[in-house]
């Protein structure tokens, strides 16, 4: 703002000095030509006065001598005063004073020549002396001396006003250099102000760059702490899921082991029972009382036997699951330990792939899988195959028993990110489950398929690994859609 | 003639110890067994007071090796057996629960013989220690120089 007024001002300046400068110097250019016209004008009445003294003095030797070169001189000078005189009057008619001066010495050069001319007239005539009286006569008379005096006043004015308009022709040089002066000074001035301006602003916005830079490096820095905290934190609970499943292991083997430890023994003494049985039968036989006796031993005995074999069959079965889970969480936390790759994908190659591994369940759930365009992508092959052959698992298992499965995978690109989805016609997700299906070990709906309650949450956890998000828009009995938000170019952080 | 092959079965876990053993008595191995619970011990059987191993030269071992136990790694157990010129020869046996791929590439890199994932299935166990019974009826025991 202030740079454009700078500007703005010593434009005006220069306008201003320009326009002054262009004006004065031509007021001098026209003060130096009336300077001019007055030294033309003293010149003009000299040169009048010249004529009419060579008149003067031409009839003065005719009449002494009566030479007609004379009088051929005064003639020639005689013819030109007149045109003197009307030269100084075009020259003068300008000025009141001078013209009124002019009209003055008008009558009086007109009286003279009138003298003149009648002397001529006399000597021509043999009349000297009348000439001679008349010349007397005009000495004595003032015709002359009014010229004289009339020329005299005539000059004196021009020569005030030949002072007069040098002094002013000098006053508009002076002001002309004045002004430009002056206008060369503010310019230099305001370009001077201009400059320290600049360089204020410039290093104003150096210091400002300074300290951007500082507070980025700053920002860089705690983000990089953070984010290394966060890292530390992720491998402290992976490493601890990982030893707790591991070391819930161990003893789980011994359970299972001793269980089937028992299950032999129990073998082993209902064997022992039955040969004691047999032995003690040999050695003291009862036929009388035995009738009952006999039957009811050998049935409490298959009831004991069985009891056991229930009892077992529920710990093995136990066991067995709490193997399964502990498995699936080992197999969690080795997923979030694998190093990712990004590699650029074609998604519809991958899909195409999944659907070409599932596609005998498919055919069995009389399911038909549908594939759309899907923007390529830069990230993890491995971990988006299971992401979307989960999802696409999923689908075929959870369908509508009786309808046949419409399954179809879509997908577009939406600043800068993919959204891929996958959606079926199946028997849907009550919208009060949605977050609990994305829960380890939770699972929603009918429990009529085998499951762990594992596939979403693990999905769930390698999408936020691959910096995206996942969620699902679902009904009961009306399909259900799950979209998943993949940066397109995943910028892959070594860890 | 082969000397009588000593297992020594280092396992900090009391019951897989003792189902370890029976299993193996049950595949009609009767060679003697001798336990550690901890690392220490063993390594102390293994290298003697001065740590040259030089009382088992010309012996024959084979050694079950479980690799979590509570004061050293078995892993190093493994490691010193396998680089020390007396001991290297016997076989070593991995059993142990971790089923980690890099851990398993890791003792077959340092030497180990056999690597068994210990299987919460019972029948898996018990066969995959029956198998080793027929490992031991293959053994070639370095003769007593």
């Amino acid at each position: 703002m202030g740079q454009i007024l700078l500007l703005a001002a010593g434009f005006l300046v220069l306008v201003v000095v320009s326009a002054t400068s262009v004006l004065y110097v031509s007021k001098s250019r026209e003060d130096e030509g009336w300077v001019v016209h007055t030294i033309e004008v003293e010149n003009q009445t000299n040169a009048l006065l010249l004529e009419i003294r060579r008149a003067e003095s031409a009839a003065r030797g005719y009449l002494l001598t009566s030479d007609p070169d004379f009088l051929r001189d005064h003639r020639e000078a005689a013819a030109l005063i007149l045109p003197e005189l009307d030269k100084l009057k075009e020259l003068t008619h300008d000025n009141p004073d001078q013209v009124e001066n002019l009209k003055r010495l008008r009558s009086a050069i007109e009286t003279r020549l009138d003298q003149f001319s009648r002397e001529m007239t006399f000597v021509k005539h043999g009349e000297p002396a009348r000439a001679t009286a008349l010349v007397s006569e005009a000495a004595a008379g003032d015709t002359s001396s009014t010229i004289r005096s009339v020329a005299d006043a005539m000059r004196r004015e021009e020569t005030r006003l030949f002072e007069l308009r040098v002094a002013n022709a000098d006053r508009s040089q002076r002001l002309a250099s004045a002004v430009t002066i002056a206008g060369s000074g503010l310019v230099v001035v305001l370009a001077g102000i201009s400059m320290f301006l600049l360089r204020r602003s410039a290093r104003e916005r150096d210091d400002a760059e300074a300290r951007l830079r500082d507070s980025n490096i700053n920002l860089e820095a705690t983000v990089d702490e953070r984010t290394a905290d966060l890292r530390e934190a992720n491998d402290e609970i992976q490493r601890f899921a990982y030893i707790v499943s591991h070391d819930l292991r161990s003893p789980l083997v011994n359970i299972m082991g001793f269980t089937s430890e028992l299950e032999e023994l129990r073998g082993d003494i209902f064997r022992r029972i039955a040969a004691l049985r047999g032995a003690a039968a040999v050695a003291a036989p009862v036929p009388a009382m035995a009738g009952d006796a006999d039957a009811l031993p050998e049935d409490k005995d298959r009831q004991l036997s069985e009891d056991f074999s229930e009892a077992l069959a529920f710990i093995k079965s136990s066991i067995g699951k709490m193997d399964r889970l502990i498995t699936a969480i080992l197999n969690l936390t080795r997923e979030g330990r694998r190093q990712f790759e990004p590699v650029r994908i074609d998604m519809r190659e991958l899909i195409e792939a999944i659907v070409t591994t599932l596609a005998h369940q498919a055919a069995e759930a009389q399911a038909e899988i549908n594939i759309a365009p899907i923007p390529q992508i830069e990230s993890d092959r491995l971990a988006l195959e299971q992401i979307f052959s989960n999802l696409i698992d999923n689908a075929i298992k959870y369908l509508k028993p009786g309808v046949p499965g419409k399954i179809s995978v879509r997908g577009r690109t939406k600043l800068g990110f993919a959204v891929i989805e996958v959606a079926d016609n199946g028997r849907g997700i009550d919208p009060r489950d949605h977050q609990r299906i994305f829960e380890l070990f939770r699972r929603a709906g009918n429990q009529d398929k085998p499951g762990q309650g594992i596939g979403l949450a693990h999905v769930r956890a390698l999408v936020r690994r691959l910096g995206g998000t996942m969620s699902v828009s679902s009904e009961l009995n009306s399909g259900s859609t799950f979209v998943v938000t993949l940066p397109v170019n995943w910028r892959f952080e070594r860890e | 003639m082969n000397a009588p092959v000593t297992i020594i079965m280092i396992e900090d876990d009391e019951g897989h110890a003792r189902l370890i053993e029976r299993n193996i008595r049950r595949s009609g191995v009767n060679n003697e067994i001798v336990p550690f619970r901890n690392g220490t011990d063993a390594m102390h059987y293994l290298f003697g007071k001065d740590g040259s191993g030089v009382q088992h030269d010309g012996q024959a071992l084979l050694i079950l090796l479980d690799l979590n136990l509570p004061d050293m790694t078995g892993i190093e157990i493994l490691r010193q057996v396998k680089t020390n010129k007396y001991l290297k020869s016997a076989p070593v046996v991995v059993l142990t629960t971790t089923d980690d791929s890099q851990e398993i590439k890791r003792c077959y890199e340092l030497g180990c013989n056999v690597y068994i994932t210990k299987p919460v299935n019972y029948e898996s166990f018990a066969n995959a220690i029956r198998q080793l019974g027929l490992f031991f009826s293959v053994i070639q025991v370095p003769s007593a120089a």
